[in-house]
């Protein structure tokens, strides 16, 4: 209540939320003003918004462009402050917003899915469908996360797997209507530019109506400061008023994804920075949330439109640009819980040597198989002899790569999951394959040429660049693992905002590269598999010289440095080990894929509880995996090809899901 | 899914019955059936090479993404008879190989490595849009060396000259009209357009039908830029053709966009809009343009 009576008034202690607000709002002002003197003498400013003169094309630029430009940017963003203002207070948790719970690309995949199969839906408006959408994903995310009590981690991660398989199956829908999705593509940038006033009045009713409901949410939402027995204990249902907040902005950001497409890091960065500013209590960020996001959106607006760019960037990507190194800023600020799992138990344990040769039998028929086994659109074959010899040096080099990666995936999997003992650990969030991507990326735009091996160059260097930046944020304490995986999300996201732009070029050369991003193994050459493979053989041998470690470190890291091991150092040798996997698995398969997650679960539920049992045990089932998914790529829609990494992701992620809901 | 559509035509022709042509063929020469000669066995990796050969007078044994090609390409036709070899990107290895055709033509920026084309069959590879020569010209070169490997020499010259007499004849029937500026477009979505400038195919079609191209901005390296509608009050009341396909509901959204309801060559009346063309398309997609163009 104090600090309530404290808010009415803007008193000395808000000057830096003013000038949180006040600063970016007037250069803001200050670049549009200057843009639209250049545009149009000041004294035709007033008249030409009520009664413009439209055969004058300054006028007609002026009020059916500029102006709704300005209010697009200051709507959306002052929805999107709301909405994770809303989300943080609601989830108890300082990363929650629309891209990082799955809400937006929930919405992403439906419109995706509507405008390539149903475009009638979207004419009369994207909302809806946008919408149901979100919903669809945030009930899911909260679902899977109610198992760990909505803990914040457990949030964020159910959020980036929703996010990962609905961007893998947009990705996949995306490379088999090339031509059809030019409009996507565009739209997925989250660019403000506008066409008239239409989108802003279809956005306004939304942020009213969102509005309002809020103002009645700020009393019951800020019992939530409190804990929920207290919260019960005063007559209020925490459960109700969680429903209630999240419904909010689910809608807010569901309308600003239909208006404009995906806008990252906005409704993240202006509840985390009016805190830091000295917005203590719900209230006062309910109040200036909203407005330090608007006027952030409004200057990064207005920035991309001077930057010295061929062409424009859109501003969805220059937020998520701006966004993500903020999410690495604000990580040590998350209160992790502890959350040291216990191991999954298994039915029965084994005597895992036995196993081994069996399962190495099994690897042996399979590839056989596949390399022998095709379908032509007419029926089966089994090809064998001189047809076979033939067929050889088109499906060897496949099947090796995916064997080769699904081994690399599946031991850094087994490696990080022991080391962080976090069951949920996966090398796909670690960020090395979301800095592997940037790198190509970067390569692509700069150059002209497709050249194989540049191309692997460039990935190679950008997954040690992600390696650098995240592997200090982590250390901060420790190398603590929770941290290590959200630095990871930030660096994913980056990588996706700027494929995006890539994307939305409309570069012909652009086959080659969704190729690449969803995990074809189309490309791989006799050279790829031999890297692969020898990758993938090196760390076996390494590893049964660190089993020691492998079995201590899931005991938490007191048992550990109880039992002498000195953990920083540790950590920093399994991570390079974890590393250099990925990244050749990434450079040959692809930056998706729930391998180097699956693997070792699905090894431990087979009796292989004990370290180096695990890691071969998961290194043979990670190659299957890929090695199947592949074939059944090749297979499925003959002779179209669907990756390989997009059917493990697809595979995978919902897996991912049904373990986190199984994990109650 | 709209794709499995586009694996139809397969049924058309059993595997069996592929590999029974193919007995039939004749194999393992050095050069490509002269004219007369049955049609040599050709599969295209790209929509351009469909384009090209099929303006020669022969039919692809298979495309990729024929579905595509129908829908953005459309003119010259393909025969419902052609194999759909999968997506441009990737097309099929395992069914070329099977396929075993005379010759492979692909084109220059797709990215595909030629070596397992190669392996599999002669693989000819267009040139196109390396930045050596405009589109069209290098498209009228391209022909002919086309022409030359297939034995087709005569039916290339005969496409060249064809093309010119087409732009010719719309420069005659163009020059009846108003010679306004003109502009070319393909509309994505209701904010952006793809507009055609410098360095574009359609850009050497202005220039030989003797319209000025509104659009003077800068342009990529495949002769577009993607903008935001509103650039187009820089072409005034220029005549502005837009390419289809336009899906329904970019439509319906385009038509309630004010600022594009108000754009001075929208209130003049001066839009139309054209069947496809494959703006990075041979000569015939040239002519195509041309022809669509005086049409319009």
């Amino acid at each position: 209540m104090q600090a309530a009576g404290k808010t009415t008034m803007p008193g000395r202690r808000d000057w830096p939320l003013l000038l949180l607000v006040c600063v970016p709002a007037l250069l803001a002002a200050c670049l549009t003003l200057t843009g639209l003197l250049r545009l149009l003498p000041a004294e035709l400013w007033w008249h030409a918004i009520g009664a413009p003169d439209l055969t004058d094309p300054r006028q007609l630029l002026y009020r059916h462009a500029a102006l709704p430009r300005i209010a697009i940017s200051l709507l959306a963003g002052a929805a999107l402050g709301l909405a994770g203002t809303l989300l943080q207070q609601v989830l108890r948790n300082p990363l929650a917003e629309p891209t990082t719970i799955g809400t937006n690309a929930g919405a992403s995949i439906a419109l995706t899915v509507a405008t390539l199969y149903a475009p009638w839906t979207l004419e009369h408006g994207r909302e809806w469908v946008a919408l149901a959408g979100g919903a669809v994903a945030t009930l899911a995310v909260f679902e899977l996360s109610r198992g760990r009590r909505f803990s914040p981690i457990a949030i964020i991660i159910a959020g980036l797997v929703i996010s990962l398989t609905c961007n893998s199956a947009g990705a996949l829908l995306m490379a088999i209507n090339r031509e059809y999705t030019q409009e996507l593509f565009i739209w997925q940038t989250g660019s403000l530019i506008q066409n008239g006033d239409t989108a802003t009045f279809r956005l306004l009713p939304w942020l009213i109506v969102a509005g309002i409901a809020a103002l009645f949410l700020i009393r019951p939402l800020r019992l939530l400061d409190l804990s929920d027995e207290s919260t019960t204990s005063l007559g209020a249902s925490p459960v109700t008023m969680r429903l209630a907040g999240t419904g909010v902005a689910v809608a807010l950001s569901a309308a600003v994804v239909a208006a404009v497409g995906v806008i990252s890091f906005v409704a993240l960065a202006a509840p985390a920075l009016v805190k830091l500013a000295g917005a203590r209590t719900f209230r006062q960020r309910m109040i200036w949330a909203p407005l330090a996001g608007a006027s952030m959106l409004w200057l990064t607006d207005r920035a991309v439109q001077v930057l010295p760019f061929a062409s424009e960037i859109p501003a969805g990507t220059a937020t998520a640009f701006l966004g993500a190194p903020l999410l690495l800023l604000l990580l040590p600020k998350l209160r992790t819980m502890p959350e040291r799992q216990e191991v999954m138990p298994s039915l029965h344990r084994r005597n895992a040597w036995l196993f081994l040769l069996p399962a190495l039998t099994a690897m042996a028929v399979l590839v056989w198989a596949v390399l022998a086994v095709g379908y032509d659109g007419s029926g089966w074959r089994w090809a064998s002899g001189a047809g076979l010899s033939e067929l050889l040096p088109l499906r060897a080099p496949r099947v090796a790569v995916s064997l080769a990666a699904g081994v690399m995936l599946a031991i850094a999997g087994t490696l990080m999951q022991r080391m962080t003992g976090n069951p949920m650990a996966a090398p796909e969030v670690l960020g090395i394959s979301g800095g592997a991507s940037l790198g190509v990326l970067v390569f692509f735009v700069l150059s002209s040429s497709l050249d194989r091996s540049a191309m692997l160059a460039a990935a190679f260097a950008g997954a040690l660049a992600s390696l650098a930046i995240v592997a200090p944020i982590g250390n901060r304490r420790a190398l603590a693992p929770d941290r290590l995986l959200l630095a990871g999300v930030a660096m994913a996201t980056m990588a996706s905002a700027f494929s995006a732009v890539v994307l939305a070029s409309g570069d012909p050369r652009l086959d080659t590269l969704l190729a690449w991003l969803s995990g074809s193994t189309y490309r791989a050459t006799t050279a790829d598999a031999l890297v692969a493979a020898t990758t993938a053989i090196v760390p076996l041998m390494i590893v049964p010289f660190l089993a020691r470690w492998l079995e201590i470190l899931p005991l938490g890291d007191a048992a550990a440095c109880g039992l002498g091991l000195r953990l920083d150092r540790v950590r920093v040798i399994l991570l390079v080990l974890v590393s250099i996997p990925t990244a050749v698995a990434t450079l040959v398969i692809g930056p998706l894929s729930f391998v180097g997650l699956m693997a070792p679960h699905l090894a431990r539920m087979l009796g292989f509880q004990r370290a180096l049992p695990q890691l071969f045990a998961s290194a043979i089932l990670g190659g299957l995996i890929l090695v199947c998914a592949d074939w059944a790529g090749r297979m499925l829609i003959f002779p179209w090809q669907i990756p390989a990494g997009l059917i493990a992701a697809l595979v995978g992620g919902p897996y991912f899901m049904f373990l986190m809901a199984k994990r109650r | 899914m709209r794709n499995t559509e586009s694996r139809a035509p397969f049924g058309l022709l059993t595997r069996r019955q592929c590999v029974a042509g193919l007995a039939g063929a004749w194999l393992g020469a050095a050069t490509l059936p002269a004219r007369g000669a049955s049609q040599p066995r050709v599969a295209c990796l790209e929509w351009t090479a469909a384009e090209m050969i099929i303006s020669l007078g022969i039919e692809p044994l298979a495309v990729a993404d024929t579905k595509g090609y129908r829908d953005w390409v459309v003119g010259p036709g393909l025969s419902a008879g052609c194999l759909d070899l999968g997506s441009r990107g990737e097309p099929n290895l395992e069914l070329l190989l099977e396929l075993k055709p005379d010759l492979i033509i692909g084109a220059y920026g797709y990215g595909l490595d030629q070596g397992p084309f190669a392996r599999i069959a002669p693989l000819h590879t267009v040139p196109f849009y390396d930045g050596t020569d405009t589109p069209y010209r290098q498209a009228e070169t391209e022909t002919r060396k086309l022409g030359e490997k297939l034995g087709r020499e005569a039916e290339a010259e005969e496409l060249i000259r064809q093309t010119a007499t087409a732009i010719s004849e719309a420069r005659v029937r163009l020059a009846g009209k108003e010679g306004r500026p003109l502009a070319v477009v393909s509309m994505f979505d209701d904010r952006h357009v793809r507009v055609y400038g410098r360095g574009s195919l359609l850009q050497d079609v202005f220039d030989r039908v003797g319209i000025t191209n509104a659009w003077t901005g800068k342009t990529d390296s495949w002769g577009f830029s993607t903008m935001g509608i509103e650039e187009l009050v820089a072409i005034g009341e220029a005549r502005l053709v837009s390419l289809d396909p336009i899906p329904p509901h970019i439509r319906i959204r385009i038509e309630q966009s004010t600022l594009w309801a108000n754009l001075p060559c929208v209130k003049a009346g001066n839009v139309t809009t054209i069947p496809p063309v494959w703006p990075f398309g041979g000569l015939a997609s040239a002519a195509r343009f041309a022809t669509l163009l005086a049409q319009a």
